[in-house]
């Protein structure tokens, strides 16, 4: 139990900040990423129009979530944003897998990924935005229905990014953290390759497609 | 009358571990029972299926209940742990940790029985499609745990950090406060994401082909209904990990507890708002599947204007946090 809430910490001073880097989380997300190279280069390595295991696998990837794209923007933006929202979703499953595997750990599980993740989608989104409508059309967004409502659309903005990096965390955090509370209790003995199943792969199945679809509608809502 | 620290710390175990697993077994049981009533309408209407219809229910019912147990592995860990160098912080700990996780069960275990109930039906309605509805009502009804699970983060964070180090007195009300905002946080978008799946079953059992998109939009409708929970979470995490000044008078310490009040019971009302709203895309959805993008749309800023209350109660909560 004492594992709980512990962080390999690397802090370096610099110009009189601290700059604070989570080792484990660095790592893990870079296993991911050698995950996703690797996978990628075996499954484009033979492309024939009979497609082996892992090219048949990139392709239902790619073809389900490009018509996913294609459904929520449209065919023009599938091509600008549907490599984003692959490769999105494919690291995001594979980061919430992670976690079954022991010794590893979800990069997800740490605040800062699905943080990062869901602002890189915010500034796209409102980059996407200002494009398709043009900035004066984008700001005047703003000041509807009032002017005086202008703070709290931009609270309810910013809360977005709240929203939809503190769903993946925390119910990637809380999935680990019953799978371990739950193995102290038992010894470790049954339960947990269930919770295991359970948390990590089809709750993990499920966030890191909620957190890719509601992508992808931040950026619809922004264009239409 | 003075007693010791120690006793305190029991007394603050066993009022937290009580009222974790009292306000827990509400909500689970009330979705369990709408499960079995729904299941036995649908044995009544298709007798044939009743094997079907049989296993669909209980596997419905176990995950309605997980709710609940979470509040049980709570109430546990609140009676058996012993907390080493209590203080006068950890007896808040306590009781706030059992009251979020409490009261954070309710709305999941009621909304995790809709679905349930939905599928018995759609089983009766249309047998052929028992696979779908069954798939269908599992997502539905894990991503309808999410609310209790950020009230169960919450807990676990109260119970394992170490207080110790911050002044007693405005202390003990940010964690009051912290457990009150997640776990009033987490009733409306519980029940909400229930009515989500529940039109969901219904849905793909009406027309069976449109089962992906009703599937996709619940997801989106249950995740959006989620917000004013994730609110509550937000508020409980600054109120816990923010350092509080020490100070001599009472008004510091309720405006703590005021911001994890307000936070808690304004995302009650958004949460069932959103879910209703998203309740009746999805049926809309099921009825005419090639209006999907223009319903989902509608159903967006719907829930976008339904939230604000809840944005206004996250307005307050910082406002009084942060400024007063």
């Amino acid at each position: 139990m004492q594992e709980l809430g512990r962080i390999h910490q690397l802090i370096i001073p610099f110009f009189g900040h601290n700059l604070t880097f989570n080792l484990e989380v660095i790592a893990m997300s870079w296993i991911v990423m050698a995950i996703l190279i690797v996978f990628g280069f075996f499954a484009a390595k033979k492309k024939s129009r009979f497609p082996g295991p892992l090219q048949a696998v990139g392709e239902l990837f790619v073809g389900q979530l490009f018509s996913l794209t294609e459904d929520a923007l449209d065919k023009k933006r599938r091509k600008t944003y549907g490599p984003l929202i692959c490769a999105l979703f494919m690291f995001l499953v594979i980061s919430n897998w992670l976690g079954i595997i022991p010794y590893l750990e979800e990069p997800t599980k740490d605040l800062n990924t699905p943080l990062a993740l869901g602002l890189l989608g915010f500034v796209i989104a409102h980059y996407a935005g200002i494009k398709a409508r043009g900035i004066k059309e984008y700001t005047k967004a703003y000041f509807e229905p009032f002017i005086i409502m202008m703070p709290l659309n931009v609270i309810g903005e910013l809360a977005k990014v709240v929203s939809i990096s503190f769903r993946l965390f925390g119910n990637i955090m809380g999935g680990s953290i019953i799978i371990l509370v739950v193995s102290y209790l038992t010894y470790s003995v049954l339960l947990p390759p269930f919770l295991n199943a359970f948390f990590g792969l089809f709750v993990g199945t499920i966030q890191a497609f909620v957190f890719t679809m509601l992508t992808v509608v931040y950026i619809s809502v922004q264009v239409n | 009358m003075s007693y010791e620290i120690q006793t305190w710390v029991r007394v603050a175990a066993y009022l937290g571990g009580g009222l974790a697993m009292g306000f827990g077994a509400i909500g689970a049981a009330i979705g369990e029972g709408h499960t079995a009533a729904q299941a036995n309408i649908a044995v009544s209407r298709s007798p044939k299926n009743s094997g079907d219809i049989f296993k669909s229910m209980l596997v419905g019912q176990a995950v309605a209940e997980s709710a609940s147990i979470f509040a049980l592995v709570i109430a546990m860990l609140l009676l058996f742990t012993n907390f080493a160098n209590p203080t006068y912080i950890t007896v808040a700990v306590m009781i706030s940790a059992g009251l979020c996780m409490g009261l954070g069960a309710i709305g999941s275990g009621v909304g995790s029985g809709y679905p349930a109930g939905a599928a018995c039906i759609g089983m009766s309605r249309q047998p052929g499609v028992a696979n779908k509805l069954t798939t269908n009502m599992l997502i539905g009804s894990a991503v309808c745990q999410t609310p209790a699970i950020f009230a169960l983060v919450t807990s676990f964070i109260l119970l394992f950090t170490n207080f110790s180090d911050r002044p007693v007195n405005p202390t003990w009300a940010a964690i009051l406060g912290a457990g009150l905002a997640s776990g009033l946080g987490a009733i409306g978008s519980g029940i909400g994401g229930g009515l989500v799946a529940e039109t969901s079953c219904e849905g793909i059992a009406r027309q069976p082909l449109c089962s992906q998109s009703v599937t996709n939009i619940m997801l989106l409708g249950q995740a959006v209904t989620q917000t004013t929970a994730i609110y509550g979470l937000l508020v409980s995490f600054i109120l816990m990990f923010k350092f509080m000044p020490a100070s001599d008078t009472i008004s510091s310490a309720m405006a703590l507890l005021a911001a994890g009040i307000c936070m808690g019971v304004g995302a009650i009302g958004p949460g069932i708002g959103e879910g209703v709203t998203a309740r009746s895309a999805v049926s809309a959805i099921s009825r005419n599947k090639d209006a999907t993008a223009s319903i989902t749309r509608v159903m967006l800023v719907g829930q976008a204007v339904a939230e604000s209350t809840g944005i206004y109660a996250l307005v307050i909560a910082l406002v009084l946090i942060f400024v007063v």
